[in-house]
């Protein structure tokens, strides 16, 4: 079984249309890239995926593991294994790294019928996987995101994804504001979860990341549509010629 | 009509208990009395054309047939303070380090308090009229933080207020023990109004926390107008908490006026966490080079419930600082007022004074009116105020809810984080694990600490 399966997605907001007929499939062990230029659609497709109620589907299907994944709450979509890396993660104050996590943690336990964590258990787990995305133990006890840097937010979101292992990731702009040590850093961590079983949507603007988080197929996104697909090679393609031969082509086949 | 009656019920207490003083007529605090009396008749009851009471509609609190604590409650049975769940609740709360002050309608009953006198430095007293007299402290403390001229409930208090306790605490005398005056209004046989009144005298270098909580029993209608006076000397550190989190049917006006001298520090902790009606006015008047005033404050409303906080810091003089938070979170049909004033005297350079307000209305039919007042008069200061009101943040919601928190747990997670930022200031650990947990159970959230 597949775990996403997107057949015709629509979806847009206050009546625009963003989305105009998505298709993508992902199956286990698949790390999949969508990219495309600024204002395609990439972050909309992420959160119409996790469930953010500002965008209206109007048409299309999504099935996630077998499930309607429209027809879920989006803490549903969490706790059946879907994780979204945000573009722009929130800060909440006043709500520490580790509370947030210890909550996130326990409601997933308990949608799979486990009891909670004991605090120690869960404080190495935190420890543990901290080291993924090298991220120091002291960002636990501050507010979820609050002051963190545009680095530390993005290790911060892979770093709820180890926690969480979830079956697919979609990681919008993971790669967007880090520096260069700071992406083998996030890429590491990302690629220690990959295995036979779940599936990564690598969402990026740039070929860069690519070099670390090595896709098995790259898709364009471009005004709504996905106008091409390829193997990682599309992604060197894109690096060299930019997006426009891409666009010229679309609007030919338009 | 009612307000005429009410205050015809001022006049026949104030009378009554004059009548009743036996040579005391003539002494010092009765002095007071009567230009409290004068000051209430002069003032009369405010109505909300009052700028001061724009929000706060008492009239409807002065309709009921009052008595006063002064008539006494003949043939009913003693209160069984352990049944009295909210002050069960705060006592367990602070434990065995409680130095427990009962004050049942004004009057402190030594009988049911802690047995405090092998304490070092610390002095408990009921005030009364001989003790003013005698004592050139209390005498010259009395009503020098609290004037009837400025506030009508002052004059009140002042003017019907024939009880009391005196708390002092020895000059350079550290109390670590938390100093709870617990006011208890015995509502059982009628509507019930009292006006308790609180010296606490902190001696240099002096320091201790005092807890107050109020607590009515019975179903009649209660009214309760406390006075509490601070006096800080210098070097001393006064940190004062008050618990608001009565049953829905009783109501409080109360006053806090706290004088601060050199190098001395008052820190006040106010959480309004139940009750029917509560008015508060806290005033802080810094008078000597860094002196320093803390002024936080939570309000967790639901219901019908009405909270209004009337603060007042009056830099007088150079080099004093000042900091206040308040928050207040608002749900159902209730109602937060906040009214903050910074006085910033013509002399008062290098003045720093920070104020903070922030309001989350959860309900679509709560209601908050929230007014800073910044009158600064000198020019070499820094001082700051930031006001918000808003619903809480539904990206961040989202953000929890995408890390598979439920939407109603998210709101609930992020409005007591919201609320815990004031309850964190609060020392005591028992007592502020208690006031955390009871926002907590107010808001359906899980309790932790950040
Ligand atoms: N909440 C929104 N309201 C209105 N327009 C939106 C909203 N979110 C996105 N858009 C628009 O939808 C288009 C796609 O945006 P987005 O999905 O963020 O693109 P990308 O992530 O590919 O840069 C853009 O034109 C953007 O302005
Ligand atoms: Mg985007």
């Amino acid at each position: 079984m597949s775990l996403l399966k997107i057949n015709g997605l629509k979806a847009g907001v206050e009546g625009k249309e963003i989305l105009k007929g998505i298709d993508l499939t992902v199956n286990p062990g698949e790390v999949h890239a969508i990219m495309g230029p600024n204002g395609s659609g990439k972050s909309t497709l992420a959160s119409v995926l996790a469930g953010r109620e500002d965008f209206e589907v109007s048409g299309g299907s999504v099935e996630f593991l077998g499930q309607d994944l429209l027809e879920m709450s989006p803490e549903d979509r969490s706790r059946a294994g879907l994780f979204l890396a945000f573009q722009y993660p929130i800060e909440i104050p006043g709500v520490s790294t580790a509370n947030f996590l210890k909550t996130a943690v326990n409601e997933h336990r308990k949608a799979r019928g486990e009891e909670p964590l004991e605090p120690a258990a869960f404080l190495a787990l935190m420890r543990e996987r901290m080291k993924l995305v090298e991220m120091d133990p002291s960002f636990l006890q501050r507010s979820l995101n609050e002051g963190f840097s545009g680095g530390e937010k993005k290790r911060n979101e892979i770093f709820q994804m180890a926690m969480l292992e979830p079956k697919l990731a979609v990681l919008d702009e993971t790669d967007s504001g880090l520096d260069i040590d700071a992406l083998r850093i996030v890429a590491n961590g990302v690629n220690a979860q990959r295995s036979a079983d779940n599936g990564i949507v690598v969402i990026t603007h740039y070929q860069r990341l690519l070099n670390y988080i090595v896709p098995d197929h790259v898709h364009v996104l471009w005004n709504g549509r996905i106008v091409r697909s390829g193997g990682k090679d599309l992604a060197l393609e894109l690096e060299a010629k930019g997006y426009d031969w891409i666009k010229a082509e679309a609007q030919v086949e338009a | 009509m009612s307000m005429e009656r009410f205050r015809e019920f001022v006049d026949a207490s104030f009378f009554d208990l004059e009548r009743r003083l036996n040579g005391a007529g003539s002494g010092p605090w009765h002095q007071l009395r009567r230009a409290g009396h004068q000051a209430f008749l002069t003032q009369g009851v405010p109505t909300t054309r009052h700028e001061e009471w724009k929000y706060t509609n008492v009239l409807p609190l002065l309709g009921l047939t009052y008595q006063t604590a002064s008539a006494g409650s003949s043939g009913v049975a003693p209160l069984n303070l352990a049944a009295i769940h909210s002050l069960d609740t705060y006592r367990s709360a602070m434990g065995s380090d409680e130095v427990f002050l009962c004050l049942i309608d004004g009057q402190y009953l030594p009988s049911l308090s802690t047995e405090h006198h092998q304490i070092q430095g610390l002095s408990v007293e009921p005030l009364t009229d001989q003790l003013v007299a005698n004592d050139n402290d209390v005498r010259t403390a009395l009503a020098s933080a609290a004037a009837s001229e400025g506030h009508p409930f002052v004059a009140l208090n002042t003017a019907l207020a024939s009880h009391g306790v005196v708390i002092r605490i020895a000059r350079g005398a550290t109390i670590e023990r938390p100093i709870h005056v617990a006011m208890i209004t015995d509502a059982r046989s009628s509507d019930r109004l009292q006006t308790p009144r609180v010296l606490v005298l902190a001696e240099e270098s002096a320091a201790a926390t005092i807890v107050e909580s109020y607590h009515t029993v019975g179903s009649n209608g209660s009214l309760i107008i406390p006075v509490t006076e601070i006096v800080a000397h210098r070097q001393a550190n006064v940190r004062r908490v008050t618990i608001h989190d009565d049953v829905d049917h009783a109501r409080l006006i109360g006053y806090t006026g706290a004088r601060v001298h050199g190098d001395a520090q008052v820190s006040s902790h106010v959480f309004c966490l139940g009750g029917g009606f509560v008015r508060n006015d806290l005033a802080i008047a810094l008078l000597e080079p860094n002196a320093q005033g803390f002024l936080d404050g939570v309000s967790v409303l639901a219901g019908e419930e009405y909270a209004d906080n009337h603060t007042v810091v009056d830099h007088t003089v150079p080099h004093c600082h000042s900091e206040e938070l308040y928050k207040g979170v608002y749900d159902g049909r209730s109602v937060g007022v906040f009214n903050g004033k910074i006085y910033v005297r013509p002399q008062a350079q290098k003045t720093t004074a920070y104020q903070s307000n922030h309001s989350l209305l959860i309900s679509e039919r709560a209601q908050v009116n929230a007014k800073p007042q910044l009158e600064i008069w000198a020019d070499d200061v820094k001082c700051s105020h930031g006001a918000t009101t808003g619903q809480l943040d539904e990206e961040a919601v989202f953000y929890l809810q995408a890390r598979g928190i439920g939407k109603a747990e998210a709101r609930a997670l992020m409005t007591y984080a919201f609320a815990a930022e004031v309850v964190e200031r609060l020392p005591h650990e028992g007592l502020r694990t208690a006031i955390e947990h009871r926002i907590a159970r107010k808001l359906h959230a899980e309790p932790f600490t950040v």
